[in-house]
Formats: C-alpha cells, sequence, structure tokens
C-alpha cells in the first residue's frame, strides 16, 4: 500500500510532501500507477547505469502519454520513452550513447517531427532549478548561460542586477517534477533507498518531486540497510517501492549487473533503421511481447544473462570481455 | 601501424599538452580521447593534478581499462573520493575548476561550439545535446577544445559540410562571442574561454581579439588542408610548428589504458590507419 501525502505548511507552494506511511512495498504495475499522463517527470540514473527500465518498460505498456521529461545526461531510457510516444517535451541537457553508437534514433525522431518539444537544459542549470525547490524558493540565481542560445530558447530564464554587487546574473525558476522514478540497488519496506556508486542527480530528484517511487535490485531491512552503508534517500521522500532484480537491465546497476552491451547494440541497429523497423524489432518482442518484468529477463536470455553481466567481478579481464574486443 | 605512433594517440598527447600540472581539471563524458589525456597528463608531467572524471565524478580514479561509457563503474575504479553533481558545477561556477573540454558538431572562430542543433531558424538534426558544457563553458578559467572531425571532403556536388564554421546555428558552449558579437567578459562570465584546439588536421590557439589561430600541423597536413576544409580563415601563428609525437612511454600508457582502443570511435574511419614517425 503507498500513503496518502501530506503537505506540512498546507500551502501548493513550495513544499512537497512527506510520505510517512509504514510500509510502501508494492508490485511494478502500481508503482506506476503514480506517474500520470502530462507529468513532468525525473528520470533516475545516467547514461548506461542505473536508469529505471522495468519501469519505463511498463510505462510505455500501459501508455503514459504527454510526460516532460526533466534530468542530466540520459541515453537509452529517454530514447525508448521517445519510441513508446510517452513524451512531449523533453528538458534533459543530453540523450545519446555517447561515442558508443552516437545520437539516439528514437529521440531524434521525436524531436525532428515535432512530436517532442526541444527544450534541452544545462546540468548546473537543472541542479539549480532542483535546488530551489528543495529549499523552498521560487528561483535560483546562475552566473552563466547568458549570451548562449540556450538562453534565448527559454523565455522562462529572466536576469537581475545583483543589489549587493551590481553583477548581472541569470535566474532559472524553480522546478519541482511530478514524480521521480528512480532505480536504486537497495531499499527497506519502509521506502528508505540506498544507492551505491555514483548517485547521478537522483538524491536532488528525490528531494525535489512530489512523489518519488522506486524499483531496487533487493528489498533488505533497515538494519541490513545500515550494514551496506545506510540510505542516501531517507524514506519520507519516497512514494512507493517495489523490488525489480535487472530492472535497469540492459543499463548497469553494479555490483549486481555491468551494461548489456550487445543488448544495447541490437536496440540501436534496430532504432536506427526507422520508426517502423524499431516497433517490430524490439517494441513488439521487448515491451509490447513482455506483459510482465519476468516475462521480459526470460526474453533477455534469464539466469544465463545474469550470471554473464555479474561476471565483471571475476576480473578485469572478464569485465572487459563484456565490452567486446574490437571498435565498432 | 606497430612502431608507429597513431594519430589518435598524437590528439591525445597534443591534448594532454593543454593541462598543467597542479590545477583541477574535468572532462565531461562521450571523449575517449580527452579521457585519456587527463591520464597521460597525471600520470607524466601533471602528478599533482585534481583529475575528476566525467559523469562518475570520481577524483583521480585509475580506470583498468577504457570503456565504452562514461557512467560506469570501470571509470571510477580507484578514486580518491567522489564529488557530488552539484558539487562539480559549484566548484566551477565559484571559480575553481581550471579547465574543461568541450566539443560540437559546429565550433566557430571563437569557439564557440553547437551540440544542440542543426538549423539557426528550422530544426534540420536535433542532437544529443550539451551536457553540463553551456554552464561550464561561461564559468571555467580556460577550455581545450577538440575534434577528430575537421576534414571535411567535398561531395559530389562540390558541398562541404564544416566542422569548423563562420557561425554556428546555436552557441550551446560559449566561446569568445556570442551570436551578436559579444563578448563573455562584457556579460559578466569569469571564465576565460578556450585557448587551444586540437584536431585531427592541426592544432589551434586563440589571439587576444578571441580568434582561432594555426599554431600547428601534423607531418601530412598543411595550411591548404587546414583552409580548405575550414568554413572561415584561421589565423596563422607566424611559425606554424609541426605537432611533436608523444614520447614512447606516453604512447604505452595510452596503450595499456586503452587495450580495445576505444579512443578510435572518435576519428573518422580513413584516420585511423594515420601513422607517425
Amino acid at each position: 500500500m503507498t500513503d496518502a501525502p501530506t503537505n506540512g505548511n498546507g500551502s501548493d507552494w513550495p513544499g512537497a510532501p512527506v510520505h510517512t506511511a509504514g510500509d510502501k512495498r508494492t508490485e511494478l504495475d502500481e508503482l506506476i500507477g503514480h506517474v500520470e499522463n502530462g507529468n513532468t517527470v525525473a528520470v533516475g540514473g545516467g547514461l548506461s547505469s542505473r536508469e529505471p527500465m522495468a519501469i519505463i518498460r511498463a510505462l510505455i505498456r500501459k501508455g503514459v502519454k504527454d510526460l516532460n521529461v526533466v534530468g542530466s545526461a540520459h541515453g537509452i531510457d529517454i530514447d525508448l520513452l521517445c519510441a513508446g510516444g510517452c513524451v512531449s517535451e523533453s528538458s534533459e541537457s543530453y540523450v545519446g550513447f555517447e561515442q558508443d553508437f552516437g545520437m539516439a534514433p528514437n529521440y531524434r525522431r521525436a524531436c525532428e517531427s515535432g512530436d517532442v518539444k526541444v527544450n534541452d537544459s544545462c546540468c548546473y542549470t537543472v541542479v539549480q532549478q532542483l535546488r530551489a525547490t528543495i529549499m523552498g524558493l521560487p528561483f535560483m540565481p546562475v552566473r552563466s548561460i547568458r549570451g548562449t542560445s540556450v538562453f534565448d530558447m527559454h523565455p522562462e530564464y529572466k536576469t537581475m542586477t545583483c543589489p549587493y554587487t551590481g553583477e548581472e546574473l541569470t535566474l532559472v525558476p524553480a522546478v519541482q517534477p511530478d514524480v521521480a522514478i528512480i532505480h536504486a540497488q537497495y531499499g527497506d519496506a519502509h521506502g528508505n533507498l540506498r544507492i551505491e556508486g555514483p548517485p547521478v542527480a537522483d538524491i536532488l530528484f528525490a528531494k525535489a518531486s512530489k512523489k518519488v517511487v522506486a524499483s531496487v535490485e533487493e528489498i533488505v531491512s533497515n538494519e541490513r540497510l545500515k550494514e551496506l552503508g545506510g540510505a542516501n534517500i531517507p524514506y519520507f521522500y519516497v512514494t512507493a517501492l517495489a523490488e525489480v532484480p535487472m530492472g535497469a537491465h540492459p543499463t548497469a546497476c553494479y555490483p549486481f549487473y555491468a551494461y548489456d552491451r550487445p543488448h544495447t547494440k541490437d536496440y540501436y541497429d534496430q532504432a536506427k533503421q526507422g520508426a517502423e523497423a524499431f516497433k517490430s524489432g524490439y517494441l513488439d518482442p521487448f515491451v509490447f511481447g513482455c506483459t510482465s518484468h519476468e516475462a521480459y529477463l526470460e526474453k533477455v536470455g534469464g539466469e544465463d544473462t545474469a550470471r554473464h553481466l555479474g561476471s565483471w567481478k571475476d576480473g578485469d579481464e572478464a569485465w572487459m570481455s563484456l565490452y567486446g574486443s574490437t571498435p565498432a | 601501424m606497430s612502431g608507429q605512433v597513431t594519430l589518435g594517440e598524437t590528439m591525445i598527447a597534443a591534448i594532454a599538452r593543454t593541462i598543467d600540472d597542479g590545477t583541477a581539471a574535468f572532462h565531461g563524458f562521450g571523449s575517449p580521447l580527452v579521457q585519456l589525456a587527463l591520464h597521460v597528463a597525471k600520470r607524466t608531467h601533471a602528478p599533482d593534478l585534481v583529475l575528476v572524471a566525467g559523469a562518475t565524478y570520481g577524483i583521480n580514479p585509475n580506470p583498468p581499462f577504457l570503456a565504452p561509457t562514461s557512467n560506469d563503474w570501470v571509470m571510477d575504479r580507484g578514486s580518491e573520493a567522489a564529488l557530488d553533481i552539484e558539487e562539480l558545477f559549484d566548484l566551477a561556477a565559484a571559480g575553481r575548476m581550471d579547465r574543461m573540454f568541450l566539443s560540437g558538431l559546429q565550433i566557430d572562430k571563437w569557439g564557440s561550439c553547437n551540440v544542440t542543433r542543426l538549423g539557426a531558424n528550422e530544426l534540420k538534426l536535433k542532437l544529443p545535446g550539451g551536457g553540463g558544457g553551456c554552464n561550464l563553458s561561461c564559468d571555467v578559467g580556460a577550455m581545450t577544445l577538440w575534434t577528430a572531425a575537421h576534414r571535411a571532403p567535398a561531395n559530389d556536388q562540390g558541398k562541404r559540410r564544416y566542422r569548423l564554421v563562420e557561425k554556428c546555428d546555436f552557441i550551446t558552449n560559449l566561446g569568445h562571442r556570442t551570436l551578436d558579437g559579444r563578448r563573455p567578459a562584457e556579460l559578466g562570465h569569469r571564465g576565460g574561454g578556450p585557448d587551444s584546439l586540437v584536431t585531427d588536421l592541426g592544432v589551434f590557439d586563440f589571439d587576444d581579439d578571441g580568434h582561432m589561430r594555426l599554431t600547428g600541423l601534423y607531418s601530412d597536413t598543411s595550411v591548404d588542408d587546414v583552409m580548405e576544409s575550414t568554413q572561415f580563415e584561421p589565423k596563422l601563428a607566424d611559425d606554424v610548428a609541426t605537432i611533436p609525437l608523444p614520447e614512447p612511454e606516453v604512447v604505452e600508457l595510452i596503450r595499456r589504458l586503452d587495450p580495445m582502443r576505444i579512443h578510435e570511435r572518435e576519428l573518422q574511419p580513413g584516420d585511423r590507419k594515420r601513422g607517425f614517425g
């Protein structure tokens, strides 16, 4: 069960609710019920790590529409959401596959056709907009951006003269995502989350968003969570969580599994051939054709794949072999 | 290739030479030439470099090998500590980040870069976006720009798709001028802007006016090659030198750090065969 959020200061602005329920555990399909059409969604993780891919596939199956996605550096997560027709605006700072494969084909198509409004941001701008919300402020100043085309693209950015120094500064408005979707390594029943390795913007997302829904590799006791090093997202930010092993696949979720590069290459090759080819070659078999996360895991190789991607622990040679040995 | 130094290795060494000891420098994601240059600098002339890795924000990592993606635990193995995303950008905004490395599908004569979109009015091609580059370009002490796609061969109709352009369609990362000709200092920006550019055809600095200036060529490129592939006319240094080849120890270091030769994915296919020495 999930809780009915309360808002401590009794107003819509700027406080986000605190989520006080004792037991936040639920199932993936119920978890995604917190994401509604038209929401501003902060997608956790970054590039090829710890992206909430099981949640994203479930959102596509559900047919969620008109999301505005906000964040820093992303890849297959936003690309797949665009292919699934879920996105109407992108305020990400990067969506691509780095030098490994290049531009994100579905994202590009969606932007270039006009289906997705291009509203590119920049990492520090996003950070400052989230921090404004976290601090209960309507905006934050930034020194940078003025003089770039990014400034011209955003009529909501303003300038002011600092009353103390006389300097001109850029102001960026607070951003409060309706919901953050996050995949973490561990959580407990109360909703405390432990992210291992780079948290990217997830902790900021959790503090700034009205709701946080999380999939985790393992739900453990609070005692065990503390043994592992403790929570970095306290439970009261979190609306609901579900145990979804391999929930970030094909992105990495160390120490459980590395990035599934062959799967990602197949994804990319299909995506590059066009929207129709991608639908029949990827969306149908891996998203719509797998009615549950368990069915997806079977489809991508089940235990064998999990074991293989976990073999990074066996040493540098084993780790390196997961990426293939020759340049593309 | 054996016995020869490759173009990629020579570019890495040239980028590494722009990094001073006792400074803090940060690389973004998707930039293996730069990642390797920072590791080379740290392990040769700049042992006191504060090396901040892009995507993981690990400090002074010692990755066992270069991975094809930046936000991977491979890339922050051995880090002494790590920064949060806000901490990294706060450091730059507060003037404590000495150098950053940026690129673009368009780079103009003032060193501004476009990684957002082609088409000044109508969107013709959506690029991946600039990550943290827009903010950082205004804030960091100095920037090294790089591209492995300077060469712009003519197509059947004799048209060239320039990487080095007269004017960017969109400025994501600010160089020494805005699109309407203002200088960053007039806007109150504290960053020093780009001071070097390393490409597959040559190396450049920026003159006192902030204009790009050719200072070095490879043994297999000429001033004409550069002019032909550049949409504007770069200034020429009084003495355009030959870009020095990396020392054998540096070459060995690069080959050890990048056994899968991930950095060659940045190069044009024909350039992977170029070798010197």
